[in-house]
């Protein structure tokens, strides 16, 4: 599913160049469930990035599903991250003037779909994770957890082939933690690919595979049975 | 992304603020205002102009008489009514350009009628007073030529006076007596209706000869007459005519070139020029406020979208992240400008309607309402926002995702 090959990035900060990330090299096949670690600076953050299309690399081919995203334009990404991607972020990134639905909607507004059809695809994803009846709740109305589990209703919305998850468990505390897990988890079951960035070893065992990265090189890639 | 979808984020997100959305709107409200006070204030003196035209005539010039003074002193009363039947005869005789002359006297007296008082102003005059004031008959007739060798006593009402003594009744063949000496009335005039000074239709009107004996014999002895009404065959020579009539009677009244004249001649086309004027000074100026308060106002929209743009960087970043093309996010962020715009055109349209309002209720101005001007303010308060609002818009859509996502 995803193939990327010798991709560097580098970014330019005064007099100085920083290479976020050197060489690297790796794929993900459909319906793994990778967790990348290292520690801050490591690189992690910018492949997870490059992943998700949110960014470009420097140097070197991406492949999505056969596709050289390195070709795309900006309108292309943004088709891509609309159809088949989701993002979960640590602080959710919620929309704080629109309620749970109307942020689970959002994804689904910018692909094109029929209001009715909307509704339809967002109140299911807000049932698949537990909070049909929080969907006239603003998100500063919603603990965290439960704006954690809109923001996945968010990144599900759109039936995407891929989520990618960054620190989705960094601000919330370990029963939480756990609740979310879990709902990725069952994602995961349902055949869509996970790529989890945290560095966290607890949260990283939900992987089937675990991918450990320092000065932005992949130091060890190996599998793991999640407990 | 649909136009409706676009419009629902929008008023989502000016709602969350609706004092600053209101605040930035202000220069659009004064600027739109301004522009539907302004229309309206031209339309209203042109219109009135056009009246004033309708009520006495186009192309006419008033002669009267006018007490001399010298050394600052008046003469008194009998030096007063100089003009007479004579000098209008050497007028006409000598100014081809003149088409006709209606001369006046006139007196305010008591009517009586019907059981009825009332007090009118009464003129005598000739046919040509109806038309050179364009006057029209409702009912009646004009004076008949024997009537006005012989001096009849016939009387020809306004609508105000018929009001005033006879009510909704026609007053055709009743008899009025005027300072006691009764008319018959042949005639009733249509309304014309109120000016800002005098309400034309308190009049009546009776042959000249018949008022010179019968009312103002001491006031205007002899041929003497208060004034002339002088029409002009046309407009082009109004000025010029003008000056002749001065030239002319001063030869008669033998008054030097730089002497105090004892008549004075009236131009309605300079008054109404005059009137015009100012009221196109008047609107220049609030052109200019205009002009300038939608500037301002379209800077204060483009100012407020900047910090807006930078205030929700973050929620771009996570647009785009969600799929936003950069055509989505333009649109979404000229559509809220286009908005506070519109509200501050449809304010202002509100507060312009309540000055133009106010001013003709208590200033007695004439304004007059324009649809032209609404559709001119939406036309020029939603350009201003697409102007102003292109800008930052453009700004919020040129934004790298992973950069704005990242914005603290």
């Amino acid at each position: 599913m995803i193939n990327i090959s010798s991709i560097s990035k580098e970014y330019v900060m005064g007099d100085n160049k920083l290479l976020a990330l050197n060489n690297v090299d790796v794929s993900i096949k459909e319906g793994e469930f990778v967790s990348i670690m290292g520690s801050s600076g490591s690189g992690k953050s910018t492949l997870m990035n490059i992943i998700g299309c949110l960014d470009v690399p420097s140097n070197g081919d991406y492949f999505f599903r056969e596709n050289n995203i390195s070709k795309f334009s900006s309108n292309k990404l943004a088709e891509l991250r609309n159809k088949d991607i989701g993002f979960i972020f640590q602080n959710f990134n919620l929309l704080p003037r629109l309620n749970a639905l109307e942020n689970v909607i959002l994804p689904l507004l910018y692909s094109g779909k029929s209001s009715k059809e909307r509704t339809k695809l967002a109140l299911l994803a807000l049932e698949n994770v537990g909070l049909k009846d929080r969907t006239h709740h603003r998100p500063n109305q919603l603990s965290g957890g439960q704006q954690q589990r809109v923001s996945i209703a968010r990144a599900i919305a759109g039936t995407p082939k891929l989520i990618l998850a960054d620190e989705p468990t960094g601000a919330l505390d370990s029963n939480t933690s756990l609740e979310i897990m879990k709902i990725l988890n069952d994602l995961n079951k349902t055949g869509i690919t996970i790529v989890l960035v945290t560095h966290e070893d607890d949260i990283a065992k939900y992987g089937s595979r675990i991918i450990r990265m320092k000065d932005g090189k992949i130091i060890e890639d190996k599998k793991n049975v999640p407990h | 992304m649909s136009l409706t979808d676009l419009i629902y984020l929008s008023q989502k997100s000016l709602r969350s603020n609706i004092l600053r959305s209101v605040l930035t709107s202000l220069g659009i409200i004064i600027g739109v205002s301004s522009v539907i006070t302004m229309i309206s204030i031209g339309t209203g003196a042109r219109l009135e102009v056009e009246q004033q035209i309708e009520r006495f005539g186009s192309n006419n010039l008033i002669l009267r008489a006018q007490s001399s003074n010298s050394r600052g002193v008046s003469m008194g009363n009998n030096s007063v009514n100089s003009l007479t039947l004579k000098d209008m005869e050497a007028l006409k005789n000598e100014l081809p350009a003149i088409a006709a002359i209606a001369p006046r006297v006139s007196l305010s007296t008591q009517i009586i009628a019907n059981g009825n008082n009332w007090l009118a102003t009464v003129t005598g005059s000739t046919n040509d007073y109806f038309e050179l004031g364009n006057w029209k008959f409702e009912i009646g007739r004009e004076f008949q030529e024997d009537e006005t060798i012989s001096g009849s006593r016939v009387a020809i009402i306004g609508k105000t006076v018929q009001k005033n003594l006879f009510g909704e009744d026609s007053p055709i063949d009743e008899v009025i007596r005027i300072n006691k000496v009764p008319f018959t009335v042949i005639g009733l005039l249509e309304a014309k209706g109120g000016t800002a000074w005098a309400d034309l239709d308190d009049t009546i009107i009776v042959p000249l000869k018949t008022a010179k004996q019968r009312l103002v014999a001491k006031k205007f002895p002899g041929d003497q007459i208060r004034s002339m009404t002088i029409n002009v065959s046309s407009s082009d020579l109004l000025f010029k005519t003008e000056a002749d009539i001065d030239t002319v009677m001063r030869k008669l009244h033998k008054i030097s070139a730089n002497g105090n004249p004892d008549f004075v001649i009236r131009n309605y086309a300079q008054f109404l020029n005059a009137r015009q004027e100012s009221s196109r000074v008047m609107s220049i100026l609030l052109a200019t406020v205009a002009g300038i308060s939608l500037i301002v106002g379209g800077i204060g929209i483009m100012n407020i979208m900047l910090v807006t743009v930078t205030e929700r960087t973050k929620e771009i970043g996570v647009c785009m992240s969600v799929g936003a093309k950069k055509r989505d996010v333009l649109l979404q962020f000229l559509i809220e400008s286009l908005m506070i715009s519109l509200i501050g055109g449809c304010l202002g349209i509100a507060l312009g309607l309540g000055v133009i309002f106010g001013v003709s209720e208590y200033f007695n101005w004439k304004m007059s309402l324009d649809y032209m001007s609404l559709v001119l303010s939406f036309v020029f308060s939603s350009s201003i926002g697409v102007i102003f609002g292109f800008y930052p818009a453009r700004k919020a859509a040129s934004l790298n995702p992973i950069d704005a996502l990242r914005y603290e």
